[in-house]
């Protein structure tokens, strides 16, 4: 309870500044725009060469990267501004003053800073959404609907546990982006049906790198209908890697040494 | 201004870069491995499942080799890329110590933004030899001394048209307080209508013309293909032609920008 009032707060204060800076707001907006269309642009162009991409026909993907849209959006939104934040305290040494609250850390730096700018593009990639849901051709059914949703929030969950993870080396390594660049090179894996890759590749984008299960295999569960080993291995994962990250963010926290560390 | 001082900022510039040397191999090689791995098993897929040998008369091998160059020489080409500090200075106001300087801000930015393309080179050389080593160099491509000359040129172009186009999106930043947004919306359009995310002959007829006519082409498509003799010398001129024509038009919006934007400029930052 005393979380979610303080995470009020949090949205109170963000909403606020996000009006202070209204160009910004727009850009923003204007911005994911962009990245929506090129990303069906690109689709579109390779389905022209092809009917079928890794199993998928045009249709599926269309609602594969509408998931993926989604899952970037709520990021962008809840996280990634916090995200952008945590390299830069912890070179400055600035992370004391989270470090003395009466709350956890890593609650409080995950989620201090809500992207109010970026809320607007929840809803535009919500529309992108029901919009591929609705020209779907064939009958997808509530239940793998709803189930398709609850997994594209644990891939929300697991794109936030992947994204902080690589950061976390920051403390050891003072660089000024920990490894946040290829964490955003490897998100391009995500972007791309999982069926696409082959060996060795899809097994570690399925279990230690599990960058297809943020938005490729929530898309197979509804194609392809509710299998209780899929959903098992998605939240699994999830839990698993959850876990390990809270345990490597205080081990890093016990490497930190203050100013300029 | 001079020459000297030119090249000391440049070589500033790349010393900077390559200093976080743990950072720089790691982002380097990790990179351009999920790179290439992704276009790899993309383009992989596409062929087997379509059941086509060529697609628009590209090979996979090709295809492979066209997105090896164009993930090198896109880094040539952007060199800083966000180019982030000319927002910075105007609207922190860092801009003012530069106002006093005996030089041109400007040519001291772009001298910056040319110190990036070091890294950028040491990782073409790198990685464009192991590719020579481990890959089979396919049948259709003509990389010859006159075709490393002309894609040399057409880098060099890519790179002041990626400088001018960013220099006036950052000077957006006298009137907005961050212009971040603007600089990640440039990326996603023109690395689609640039050809850093295909090669611009898979478009529609239609699109192909439309893009023709368009700046996005000369960043990454004409470099690249000229490089693998896709595009001939006089087809190579002509474009060169127009890649200049798009310098020139971009150059004078970007003064008209940055002149307007002086007169808001008030140096104590936003």
């Amino acid at each position: 309870m005393r979380y979610l009032r303080l995470y009020l707060y949090f949205l109170r204060f963000s909403f606020s500044r996000a009006m202070e800076f209204r160009l910004d707001f727009w850009f923003r907006i204007v911005m994911d725009v962009v990245f929506y269309v090129v990303q069906i642009i690109f689709f579109s162009v390779l389905y022209n060469h092809t009917s079928v991409l890794g199993g998928w026909e045009f249709p599926q993907v269309l609602v594969f990267i509408c998931g993926f849209f989604l899952i970037d959006a709520l990021h962008m939104t809840v996280f990634a501004n916090n995200m952008w934040w945590l390299p830069i305290l912890v070179n400055k040494g600035d992370l004391d003053y989270y470090l003395v609250r009466p709350v956890s850390s890593l609650f409080f730096l995950s989620l201090r800073d809500f992207a109010a700018n970026s809320f607007v593009n929840i809803l535009v990639a919500s529309g992108l959404m029901a919009w591929a849901l609705l020209s779907y051709p064939d009958a997808l059914g509530g239940l793998r609907i709803g189930t398709y949703l609850l997994l594209l929030l644990n891939g929300t969950i697991l794109y936030y546990v992947m994204h902080i993870a690589f950061l976390i080396p920051v403390f050891w390594l003072h660089s000024n982006r920990g490894l946040g660049d290829i964490f955003f090179a490897m998100t391009r894996y995500s972007e791309r049906p999982d069926r696409i890759f082959k060996g060795y590749v899809r097994r570690t984008l399925l279990t230690i790198l599990p960058f297809s299960l943020i938005s490729s295999l929530p898309a197979r569960v509804l194609f392809e209908g509710l299998k209780p080993e899929l959903l098992l291995h998605a939240l699994g994962v999830t839990a698993l890697l959850f876990v390990g990250m809270t345990l490597f963010w205080k081990r890093a926290l016990r490497a930190y040494a203050s100013a300029s560390s | 201004m001079n020459a000297r001082l030119f090249a000391l900022v440049f070589s500033l510039e790349a010393r900077k870069l390559m200093s976080y040397r743990v950072d720089f191999w790691l982002n380097s090689v990790i990179g351009f491995a999920a790179h290439f791995s992704i276009v790899y098993f993309l383009w992989q897929a596409i062929f087997s499942e379509s059941g086509s040998e060529l697609i628009r008369g590209w090979s996979f091998e090709m295809m492979l080799l066209y997105y090896v160059l164009v993930i090198l020489a896109g880094k040539l080409v952007r060199g800083a890329e966000h180019l982030g500090d000319i927002a910075t200075d105007i609207y922190e106001g860092g801009l003012t110590r530069y106002i006093i300087y005996p030089t041109s801000y400007l040519a001291f930015k772009y001298a910056q933004h040319l110190g990036n393309v070091v890294p950028a080179l040491v990782q073409l050389v790198l990685f464009a030899t192991l590719y020579v080593l481990l890959l089979p160099m396919p049948e259709e491509a003509a990389i010859t001394p006159a075709s490393i000359a002309m894609a040399a040129v057409s880098i060099g172009l890519g790179n002041l048209l990626f400088y001018s186009f960013m220099a006036p999106l950052q000077s957006v930043a006298y009137w907005a307080d961050n212009v971040w947004s603007l600089n990640v919306m440039f990326r996603f359009s023109s690395n689609l209508l640039g050809g850093a995310m295909l090669p611009l002959t898979l478009f529609p007829e239609w699109g192909q013309r439309v893009l023709d006519f368009l700046p996005f082409k000369h960043l990454y498509y004409v470099p690249v293909s000229v490089l693998i003799g896709t595009m001939g010398p006089a087809e190579w001129l002509r474009s060169l032609g127009v890649g200049l024509v798009w310098l020139l038009v971009i150059h004078l919006v970007f003064r008209a920008v940055w002149n307007r934007g002086k007169f808001v400029y008030t140096g104590v930052g936003i």
